[in-house]
């Protein structure tokens, strides 16, 4: 199993995360067309390579925050960063 | 074939012998007998039958990943009876035989073999097409397998995690040295031994090899390293995380040790290989480690004529064995250039072999030492690709991996002491890179402190190469012979298949499914890209190999299974519903009464007295900090940002793609003080969605959400006479109807219970109270309810009940009447949606949809001329006269308020106008005729009640 | 050109075996050309049927498929071979429903025996939820002319006796959506069944020929790549083709391939996995899955089981597998079947996923002429493999996109106009 540093807990087997997936910034509401809102809702990077992305430390602290990973190799790159401005999915 | 006087390094006990029986037939061995060296003991040299033309077989490599030794044991089928020790009143039977082991009435197909090539089947049986079920059934009678009883229970199968620094598999003396080097060097090691016991080859070698492992063995546990013994590493996944299968616990039947390893040792040593010549699987050819294994460890003479074709000192040593055990043996020396061509002779035994000189020499005993195969598989799990070498032929691993190290076989030859030497220098290595990585792991959390001092660097890998001894390339001789003995594949099959195309190893693997059976190609994988590269006329190299892929061995699924691990959630009043015959239903982890036996008697109960239900698993976040309403806002199409103290209001939330996510009401308790209520099933998203907005797009508004679904037991008290049930119970609060009014909360003392709140609300659609009382009390209050509300008629009532009240009030709920494409305007509740909030979730996508004249709408329907009909939930709305679909029913019952059927149901815009008429297909194909209703309540369209 | 092959049969299977002959190449191998009426990239079951439907439908057979490893070594080669048409929504029973159809005859129109096995699918209800989704799709289904119905306890102890149908666990069975036409199939003989039918007919198959690059020029994008473009050809590890019109059959690595075309995809790629246990006697004669329980699982004619699961949770392209899989997905099989407790899990393996955002896929033409797309496929590409060749192939004859595949367009997303299968389909097979 994936081990997933936290910056807050510490390494965590990944079952204990939930997995966010790229995100991106939000357009504004009140001024975005539609393609652009639907841009942010359905279009995510899918690199075979670094991808910035979000994970959710549900059994520990509870905080969102992002990494960035290699998604070939699964390795983890940056020191992990919580996240600043961000779009959401549920 | 007999047992042989006591033999220096035996592991029988011939003081205890075994009976047990073999085909029902009484047999005996000793106890440290495997299956295998019992039954040859015994003089048994038949053991199974081939799978495709049910040739007669006997034991060939003697140890685990034997093809031919698979039996049934009791109700486990496939056991490895050449690694399963005996055990008193054992019933070992011959698989997949039919009538008898003896007598296999389907070895016909043998006689037809040469037409039934491998992948023969994809060629014919396509016409007829009403007869392939026919064919088919015949086919999966060549089922290879055992048999299951499926009345075996799940038995217990707990699992074990462990956090060694060191994981060493193979306990042979490579594996040993490095376990021992690594704890010497104050490492916390593990050490996985395949076999009964720690030795690997050095127990069936000569008195030097068996004092060398029995003090490798000493030292090993005086280290203080950890041995499991008849247990393997199967499986190597990401970050090291190692799957150990322990068979020999004393009471799981099979346990699955999950190590986290910081640094895995692969040492299995390596795997003798087959020769493929005619005739190579005739019982009686066995490999040298087979001979060697019966011989030394368990005083077994497998023959009393032997041929020994040797390319290596394994083979001249059991020949020399052989001699010992008074044998007579000729030797075939392939460093000599002699070779064998064939084995000759009946189907249950070799009788002679045919030389590459012309020579025919009798025996009863063909023994062949021709290689070795590297069993890779823990790198492979870890990326490595081997590489093939010529001079030895054989593979090696090719990619340096951090964290997982080969020793022994895997990574060279040499004499004892540079094996041991190496061994030693990888178990040192283990250690020390074990250490870097918990510093490594402890640097990833910010506030960590380092682990003992200063963080190390990487320890690089400085041990010395081992040599690579040269050995002679034996794959094939000038015949055909078996390559997959387990899948019954031919060299000859695999020449044919690699003609056909299926020319990459990948292909004719998959066309011949060489190497896909028990052993999965530990014994085959070699001499499969051998053969293809001989087609193809290619190296070995450039046909390069398969991917080995996990487990390295079987693993039951019991062990795999272990425990379910599923929470169940039940409320405090749980006992109380299982004491008054509750009948329950599942929703979600929730385990909650759907009834107490007659929920139409619970809905009427609760329209005209008072009825109580348990509501526990209705969702709760406690809410507080000064910008709640901003978040609350956000979270929900309405407005928020001015609800008083003491109110509830009712939201919608939506995702940012419109579609409803929740809904439920969040009342004002205090100043900064709210309580959310969400759907059961939505609490953890509604938590996670919040902590989300909270977190990322507006970490400066100061709100904690703190879930408290369990800490509340609650309790909804409906019914017109639940006014005056309360007010017995709850005397703190002013229950009159002006100064407590419809969506209103209050906090009180209830049954002396005190921090329990309550609010007006109405599901059910009747004069309602739900008590939220601290959980530990939720079961007291509950008697307390039932006690004073006696001479009201207080009783509870089930979800079922709660479901028809709802629907007669028209409520939906969500992921029942809506569904992932539902956005929010399609639900009636337009006026919920307000667009001149500056910002909330979904917020465009609401704006478009409230313009969006196509997507289906909820409805009121009501069944026509077949007043007692009720529609059934998920019967479709058709254009009338056609199939096409142009709405559904969501939910629908019978009324016991107002004696006729009730539903809701999605249908298109342009059917949604009330009084249009629908046609409701029935499940039984009926069509009936239903009508759109003006309001989606029922029931009291007006409130009245709920209000009262 | 068209070759003439010798025909499989019994017959000859004697014939050839009497005289000791060898069988010919099943297709040829045969030099790259320089340029094609059409490329199709990926070499598994919707690339070859593709081609195959090309040149046996609408007569095109100038046609390559290119494939960078070895034929049906994706998907096609990794899926639980699960067929059936038991979908939720219209658009999808009537999508898959077709390809069960051209699955039903495959082995007499490939002259192959693809060995499907219309043994009976059920889908398990262990909740009231999920019952009422199951009467849902049975009624989709039957106004469709799906055979479809859901069944009791009873009769699912009839069908499947190893399955615990008591009250006794954890998620008790309810009930269960059955599916009579559904079955399995030898998935690797249906990839070569439609690579020796394209063969005969004259299109070329060309194996460890990755493609690097995709020639587009008139384009908004960098390099005049993207949108308003138009396809001129592609770029190989062994030289360039030129090609008017291009198709991404690719599966794992739709957006990589695509994004040479300068064409966004709403993909994500995760891993689904399987497993295979050592066989034993045949107990299990219909194929079972479980939403709940995340499973679905059929023993095949060897007697082994074969099971898979969901998705893993998060995106990557490593397909090594993990052992939470084998653990979660024995211990819910345990929880339906306690009595395979003894069985022996014998391999694991994963494949590639290209999930889109409502569980459909993306078919047909883009933003970028002549390259056209059949991505998207999820966890349910295997069994729409025919019909989506059939499609596509009609789609790049006539230029025009075919009704079937009209509600799987990409410019779905952009309208907001999104397939309602996600609920039926997130463990569905």
């Amino acid at each position: 199993m994936l081990i997933v540093p936290c910056p807050n807990c510490g390494p965590r087997n990944a079952a204990d995360l939930r997995y966010v997936g790229e995100s991106r910034p939000r357009p504004d509401p009140n001024s975005a067309s539609a393609k652009e809102w639907r841009a942010y809702l359905y279009e995510r990077a899918n690199p075979a390579g670094l991808l910035r992305e979000t994970w959710y430390c549900r059994s520990g602290c509870r905080r969102y925050f992002t990494l960035e990973r290699d998604t070939v190799t699964n390795e983890f790159t940056n020191p992990p960063t919580p996240v600043a401005k961000l779009g959401k999915r549920p | 074939m007999t047992r042989l006087p006591p033999q220096p390094g035996e592991v029988i006990d011939r003081s205890r012998p075994v009976d047990f029986t073999w085909n029902g037939r009484a047999m005996s061995g000793f106890a440290g007998d495997t299956i295998a060296s019992a039954l040859t003991a015994g003089g048994v040299r038949v053991v199974s039958r081939s799978m495709k033309y049910r040739r007669p077989r006997g034991y060939m490599s003697n140890d685990y990943w034997d093809p031919n030794g698979l039996v049934q044991v009791g109700d486990d089928p496939n056991v490895r009876s050449a690694h399963r020790l005996i055990e008193p009143d054992m019933a070992v039977e011959a698989q997949n035989v039919w009538p008898s082991l003896e007598h296999d009435l389907r070895a016909v197909t043998g006689l037809a073999s040469r037409f039934l090539t491998a992948g023969f089947y994809y060629k014919t049986f396509m016409r007829p097409m009403w007869l392939w079920p026919t064919y088919e059934k015949v086919l999966s009678t060549f089922s290879p397998g055992g048999r299951i009883d499926l009345d075996t229970p799940h038995r217990y199968h707990d699992k074990r995690y462990t956090h060694p620094d060191v994981v060493v598999a193979g306990g042979g003396p490579a594996g040993m040295a490095a376990a021992l080097a690594a704890a010497e060097a104050g490492a916390m090691v593990l050490l996985v031994e395949h076999g009964h016991r720690l030795g690997g080859h050095l127990l069936w070698g000569d008195d030097h090899d068996r004092t060398l492992a029995a003090e490798l063995a000493a030292a090993v546990e005086a280290a203080g390293v950890e041995v499991l013994v008849d247990s393997t590493v199967t499986g190597r996944y990401e970050d090291n995380w190692t799957a150990i299968v322990q068979r020999n616990h004393p009471v799981a039947v099979e346990r699955l040790i999950k190590a986290r390893a910081k640094i895995l040792v692969a040492a299995p040593g390596l795997i003798e290989r087959p020769y493929v010549f005619d005739g190579n699987d005739k019982p009686g050819v066995m490999l040298s480690g087979a001979v060697r294994r019966f011989v030394n460890m368990h005083a077994v003479r497998p023959g009393s004529n032997a041929v020994v074709f040797t390319a290596n000192s394994d083979g001249d040593a059991a020949a020399a064995d052989l001699k010992r055990a008074g044998a007579k043996v000729t030797v075939v020396d392939a460093r000599r250039g002699e070779g064998i061509v064939r084995a000759l002779g009946g189907s249950k035994s070799v009788r002679a072999v045919e030389l590459a000189d012309g020579r025919r020499l009798d025996c009863d005993l063909l023994v062949t030492a021709a290689g070795w195969t590297a069993p890779t598989s823990l790198l492979n799990m870890a990326c490595d690709r081997p590489v093939y070498d010529e001079a030895t032929a054989r593979f090696f691993p090719s990619v340096p991996i951090g964290n997982v190290l080969a020793t022994g076989g895997l990574a060279g030859d040499g004499s004892p002491d540079e094996l041991i030497d190496h061994a030693r220098a990888t178990g040192r290595l283990a250690a020390a890179r074990a250490r870097a990585v918990s510093h490594r792991l402890q640097a990833a959390t910010a506030r960590a402190r380092p682990v003992d001092g200063e963080a190390p660097g990487w320890p690089p890998d400085i041990r010395p190469a081992l040599p690579r001894v040269p050995h002679p390339a034996l794959f094939r001789s000038t015949t055909h012979g078996v390559v997959d003995f387990s899948e019954d594949v031919s060299s000859k099959d695999m020449v044919g298949a690699a003609t056909e195309g299926y020319d990459s190893v990948e292909l004719l693997k998959r066309y011949t499914t060489a190497t896909m059976g028990p052993s999965q190609g530990k014994l085959e994988t070699v001499n499969t890209v051998a053969v293809l590269a001989e087609a193809r006329g290619q190296t070995i190299a450039e046909v390069g190999t398969t991917v080995w892929r996990p487990p390295y061995a079987p693993v039951t699924m019991g062990a795999l299974g272990g425990r379910l691990f599923e929470p169940q959630r039940v409320s405090s009043i749980h006992p109380w519903h299982q004491a008054n015959g509750a009948t329950f239903m599942l929703a979600g982890q929730w385990i909650r009464p759907d009834h107490y036996g007659d929920p139409a008697g619970e809905v009427r109960n609760t329209r005209q007295n008072v009825g109580i239900m348990d509501v526990t698993p209705l969702g709760k976040l406690d809410l507080r900090g000064p910008d709640v309403p901003k978040l609350l806002s956000h979270l929900y199409t309405n407005k928020w940002m001015k609800l008083a103290v003491g109110s509830v209001r009712y939201g919608i939330m939506c995702a940012e793609d419109g579609v409803i996510l929740d809904d439920g009401v969040t009342g004002r308790l205090g100043d900064q003080h709210y309580m959310m209520t969400t759907t059961s099933s939505g609490a953890a998203t509604v938590w996670e969605w919040a902590e989300n907005w909270l977190q990322t797009e507006h970490p400066d508004w100061r709100v904690h959400v703190t879930p408290v679904t369990s800490g509340y037991t609650s309790i909804n008290v409906a019914g017109p006479e639940s006014r005056t049930l309360m007010r017995r119970l709850a005397g703190d609060v002013d229950l009159d109807p002006e100064a407590f009014r419809y969506m209103q909360v209050r906090t009180a003392t209830v049954a002396g219970i005190r921090d329990c709140f309550m609010w007006r609300i109405g599901f059910t659609g009747e004069l309602s109270f739900e008590l939220h009382v601290p959980a530990g009390h939720g079961l007291a209050v509950w008697e307390a309810l039932l006690e004073a509300g006696e001479d009201l008629g207080v009783r509870p009532f089930g979800v079922e009940a709660q479901r028809i009240m709802r629907l007669e009030k028209g409520h939906f709920i969500v992921g029942q009447d809506t569904d992932g494409l539902t956005k929010a305007p399609a639900v009636g509740l337009r006026h919920l949606i307000k667009l001149d909030k500056h910002d909330f979730a979904g917020k465009p996508e609401l704006a478009w949809a409230l313009e969006d004249p196509s997507a289906p709408v909820l409805v009121a329907i009501q069944p026509t001329h077949h007043g007692r009909v009720v529609p059934d939930e998920a019967a479709q709305i058709v254009r009338p006269g056609t199939n096409e679909i142009i709405g559904r029913i969501t939910s629908s019952r019978m009324s016991p308020s107002l004696h006729r059927p009730v539903c809701l149901g999605q249908v298109l815009p342009e059917v949604s106008d009330p009084g249009t008429e629908l046609t409701v297909v029935m499940l039984d194909g009926r069509r009936i005729t239903a009508r759109v209703m003006e309001h989606h309540a029922h029931f009291d369209p007006d409130g009245v009640r709920v209000r009262g | 050109m068209k070759r003439r092959p010798p025909r499989y049969s019994a017959a000859r299977l004697v014939s050839l075996g009497a005289r000791k002959r060898a069988w010919p190449r099943a297709w040829r191998e045969v030099p790259l050309q320089d340029s094609y009426d059409v490329v199709v990239i990926g070499g598994g079951v919707h690339g070859l049927a593709t081609a195959y439907y090309l040149a046996a439908n609408h007569g095109m057979t100038n046609v390559a498929v290119l494939e960078k490893s070895y034929l049906g070594s994706g998907g096609s080669g990794r899926n639980t071979a699960i067929l059936r048409s038991n979908y939720l929504t219209p658009e999808g029973v009537v999508f898959y429903d077709r390809s069960l159809e051209l699955y039903r005859t495959l082995a007499v129109d490939l002259n192959m025996n693809v060995m499907f096995s219309r043994r009976g699918h059920i889908t398990l209800a262990h909740s009231d939820a999920s019952l009422r989704t199951m009467h849902w799709r049975a009624e989709v289904n039957k106004l469709q002319g799906v055979d479809s119905s859901v069944i009791g306890p009873a009769e699912i102890k009839k069908l499947a006796p190893a399955l615990d149908t008591s009250s006794h666990p954890r998620y008790p069975i309810l009930g269960a959506l059955y599916h009579p036409p559904g079955g399995i199939i030898r998935h690797d003989a249906v990839v070569w069944g439609y690579a020796r039918g394209a063969d005969a007919l004259g299109v070329e198959m060309h194996q460890k020929t990755e493609v690097l690059d995709i020639m587009v020029t008139g384009g908004d994008g960098p390099g005049g790549k993207g949108p308003g473009g138009r396809v001129t050809g592609v770029r190989t590890s062994r030289g360039d083709i030129s090609a008017p019109v291009v198709v991404n059959c690719t599966a794992g690595w739709a957006t990589l391939i695509s994004d040479m075309a300068g064409v966004g995809l709403p993909i994500s790629t995760r891993p689904l996995q399987a497993a295979v246990t050592e066989p034993v006697k045949v107990f299990l004669p219909v194929v079972v899955v479980s939403g709940t329980l995340h499973v679905y699982v059929s023993q095949t004619a060897r007697g082994e089981l074969v099971f898979g699961a969901s998705v893993d949770p998060y995106n990557t392209y490593d397909i090594r597998g993990s052992l939470d899989f084998a653990e979660g997905t024995a211990g819910h099989l345990l929880e339906l079947m306690p009595g395979i407790s003894r069985m022996r899990l014998l391999r694991q393996w994963a494949g590639l996923c290209d999930m889109t955002p409502d569980y459909s896929p993306v078919m047909g033409f883009t933003p970028v002429e002549g390259f056209l797309c059949d991505v998207g496929w999820g966890t349910y590409g295997f069994k729409a493999g025919p019909v989506s060749g059939e499609q596509m192939a009609e789609a790049i004859a006539t230029q025009r996109t075919p009704e079937l595949i009209a509600p799987f367009s990409l410019s779905r997303f952009e309208r907001d106009a999104l397939v309602g299968e996600k609920g039926a389909a997130a463990v569905g097979h």
